[in-house]
């Protein structure tokens, strides 16, 4: 009988470790742990059989083999890192690749350390380069590993390494995804942290309900991945502004805007991903509701009767933005999402309030409309992600602290892959996309059941944050948390499949509606299925449209190189995110926004539409104009309207456009600003694909009438 | 050519009147075109002409999917579409 033949009848249940024989080696071993130890090799067998399932005999003789091999090297030092190899290549050899799999290490070669250490990340424009940043990028790189060995199975993992699929964060495995939040929690339970040496009572003044509401987001950064998205902010606010001025009013926007947008120093130096989510009107869901006010009490009052102080603070945030940082620079973050409802239309001032945000859109950007048609509420938040609320949801909306949603997880199907696989087949092409949505959720499965057994370990796990319950339910609401079901690429499906771009045709974009409502219905019988909430979501995929794109160059070209978008000799690819249009095509905005919009009703978890401005300054009368066009007559979800920049890092002023050299200083040392997905950031630190979208961005050059040269030189100066 | 598109779904109370309204223009000799929101066909050309609530018909241009008249979320009486059909020029 061969030793193999020997080893695979071999049970492998845990056993005890004993002591065994060592050979006398005159050999140091350098350990993770900074110490130099000698040679001993029962601690291959102690770890072998610590960490695996191998009995105490194949462990010893693996153990001896690869002792044997170290003698023979004549080696004088050795690290633990490499004898681990050397013990999971005798694995191999021995066929155990289970048992390989269960004691493999993670970690990075030395040469793609020192690459980090030197060298700023592009996967994700909102980390800077910096100590922290590597921090975070390695210890994203360790849990990447770890996610795709321990969290997800291998067909999940495999489907991620292929590019059938993209687990969207996977360094952030051990945390959910985006979050929305409600400043009522805040307002009524005060600062209070699992680990922070010191409890702050419900704020009494609203510079310490802003100082909460900051540190509270910075927490919640460390325990999700993405977004934190605050509801009605301004709203919320309204009842600690009584009796104060408008001066003071302002002071306190300016302190919210500069608090977030310079809080750098958190997780990895990153920004907080954050969005505030604004109303004009007291919306329907909140008019009856008890304010809550200083010193989380009840003010007596509800917050129909705050609508005032409420848009005081609505406008003076919109003068804040409209001013911009101190170089006059758009802020990247906080984002401002205002919410276009029909009670919007009907508060007074609308129209003069619509002209105000329109201004700040259209000189710096930074104004999202979410559109809610009808009865629809919903939080919005990271680049275009919402949660609709439903009827359970809106009777929270009488204890507004509970108000609190999250995603569980984001995973994106490639879809112009399928077209690939299908050659033209439909039949193929349903059935293998159904296919590739079942492993979404089965990632999602084992993401859930991962998450789950850390909230298990309460106070004392590392998501004791999301467990604490002042109001006697868990922070992190599990029975609300969605699972999203993204898509990338759509457009190029579609070329691949029917020979043209969806906005070549009638026909070609129908077909586009029909894999979307695929995707739609096989969500939710996955959903009744599995019991969870599979929900679609147009994925902003800032690093995923360049991936899938790439892989697929390497696997099905020349096919590929056929569909795929941007510059391939420089290395410059993407495909179009997730149901837009082609960016570079020649489409006006009104059937830019109207072709998008049609997909938004069938994509529950949020969609958006950008307009890319370029150089171009539209007066505000005319956005305002649009913005009611597209409520009125679109179903469009979301919109944003997106000018470009050109910031210098000599004289710092900044000019309108992109331009590789300064018009104030004719430094060359500029950084362009635009908004990369869903938020602004400088355009240095795109990744390729990125920077190729760029490139072929359709500017709506004279579309908007645009505001007259004089005014427009007085604003940029 | 004109056609009249019926969209309607299996738990809509009020569908079952407008499917029947449908089968009578058919018997008029009327081209209606029948979606099930709840398939993706039907789910994809609702979504198309923005269809939000059921039952819809539209009166549409068979050749590019123009919308010449529509009734969104509600029954018409049946002499109404007939009078719109008639009287609608291509």
């Amino acid at each position: 009988m061969s030793p193999n033949s020997r080893l695979a009848q071999r049970s492998i249940h845990p056993v005890t470790s004993q002591g065994s024989e060592t050979t006398d080696l005159a050999l140091f071993v350098r350990t993770s742990s900074e110490s130099l130890i000698t040679w001993n090799r029962q601690r291959i067998v102690d770890a072998l059989v610590k960490e695996t399932y191998i009995d105490l005999e194949t462990a010893q003789l693996i153990s001896k083999q690869v002792e044997d091999q170290i003698t023979a090297s004549h080696i004088k030092t050795i690290t633990a890192p490499l004898i681990r190899e050397l013990v999971d290549a005798k694995l191999i050899e021995h066929g155990l690749e289970k048992v390989r799999r269960m004691h493999t290490r993670l970690g990075m070669p030395l040469y793609d350390v020192d690459q980090l250490i030197l060298n700023p990340n592009r996967e994700n424009a909102n980390v800077p380069h910096g100590p922290e940043a590597t921090n975070l990028t390695l210890a994203e790189g360790i849990k990447k590993e770890y996610a795709l060995l321990n969290i997800f199975s291998q067909d999940v993992a495999d489907a991620h390494m292929r590019g059938d699929i993209h687990l969207h964060d996977l360094g952030f495995c051990d945390r959910p995804y985006c979050s929305g939040q409600s400043l009522e929690y805040v307002k009524k339970f005060g600062l209070s942290l699992p680990n922070s040496a010191s409890i702050a009572k419900p704020a009494k003044h609203p510079e310490v309900l802003l100082a909460h509401m900051v540190k509270f987001s910075a927490t919640l950064q460390g325990h999700f991945a993405g977004a934190i998205g605050w509801d009605a902010v301004n709203l919320f606010f309204a009842p600690y502004l009584v009796g104060l001025s408008d001066r003071e009013i302002k002071q306190l926007a300016q302190m919210m805007i500069f608090e977030y947008s310079q809080q750098a120093v958190a997780r990895g130096g990153q920004a907080i991903f954050s969005d505030l989510n604004i109303y004009w009107e007291v919306p329907k869901h909140f008019e009856n509701v008890p304010a809550i006010g200083p010193g989380g009490e009840f003010t007596g009052k509800n917050y129909s009767e705050y609508q005032e102080e409420a848009q005081k603070l609505a406008w003076a945030l919109f003068e804040v933005y409209l001013e911009g940082d101190g170089c006059g620079r758009p802020f990247f973050f906080p984002k401002p999402l205002v919410h276009i409802t029909e009670k919007f239309y009907k508060t007074p001032r609308h129209e003069e309030f619509l002209n105000f945000i329109c201004q700040v859109a259209a000189e710096k950007g930074n104004t999202y409309f979410v559109f809610d048609r009808g009865d629809t509420a919903k939080i919005s938040q990271c680049c275009r992600l919402s949660f609709k609320l439903d009827e359970r949801d809106l009777l929270d909306a009488r204890t507004p602290w509970k108000m609190r949603y999250c995603a569980m997880q984001n995973i994106t199907v490639n879809l112009p892959r399928l077209g690939y696989l299908a050659q033209g087949d439909d039949a193929i092409l349903f059935s293998k996309l159904s296919d590739h949505m079942e492993l979404a959720a089965l990632g999602h499965l084992e993401k859930r059941i991962f998450i789950e057994k850390l909230l298990a370990l309460g106070n004392h796990g590392p998501l004791a944050f999301l467990t604490m319950k002042p109001d006697g339910e868990s922070y992190l609401r599990l029975e609300k948390a969605t699972f999203l079901i993204g898509m990338l690429g759509l457009n190029e499906l579609v070329q691949i499949h029917c020979g043209e771009e969806m906005h070549h045709s009638p026909q070609a974009l129908k077909f586009g509606l029909r894999i979307i409502s695929h995707m739609k219905l096989i969500a939710e019988k996955l959903s009744a299925r599995h019991h969870l909430r599979f929900i679609l979501e147009q994925t902003p995929a800032e690093s995923t449209a360049y991936r899938f794109a790439k892989l697929d160059l390497h696997y099905y070209s020349p096919k590929a190189a056929t569909v795929i978008k941007g510059d391939i000799a420089r290395g410059e690819v993407y495909y179009t995110n997730s149901t837009l249009m082609n960016v570079g095509a020649a489409l006006n905005p009104i059937e830019r926004v109207k072709m998008e919009g049609l997909f938004h009703p069938i994509i529950p978890a949020g969609s958006i539409s950008h307009i890319w401005l370029g150089e171009s300054q539209p007066s505000p009368e005319s956005l305002a104009n649009f913005v009611t066009k597209v409520f009125r007559h679109t179903l469009n979800d979301q919109i944003a309207f997106s000018p470009e920049f050109t910031t210098c890092n000599d004289c710092h002023k900044t000019s309108r456009g992109l331009s590789n050299s300064c018009s104030y200083c004719g430094s060359e040392n500029v950084d362009g600003i635009t908004r990369i997905t869903g938020y602004f950031t400088k355009t240095s630190i795109w990744n390729k694909g990125k920077l190729g979208e760029l490139r072929d961005r359709y500017r709506t050059k004279g579309f908007f009438p645009a505001v007259s040269e004089t005014e427009e030189s007085v604003k940029i100066a | 050519m004109k056609a009249l598109k019926l969209f309607w779904r299996e738990d809509c109370p009020r569908c079952p009147a407008a499917k029947q309204l449908g089968d009578n223009l058919k018997r008029d000799g009327i081209k209606v075109e029948d979606y099930d929101m709840d398939t993706v066909d039907g789910l994809a050309e609702g979504a198309f002409h923005s269809v939000m609530a059921v039952p819809t018909m539209l009166l549409v241009d068979a050749e590019n999917d123009r919308e010449l008249a529509e009734w969104r979320g509600n029954i018409p009486n049946v002499d109404e579409v007939r009078q719109c059909y008639q009287d609608i020029m291509l």
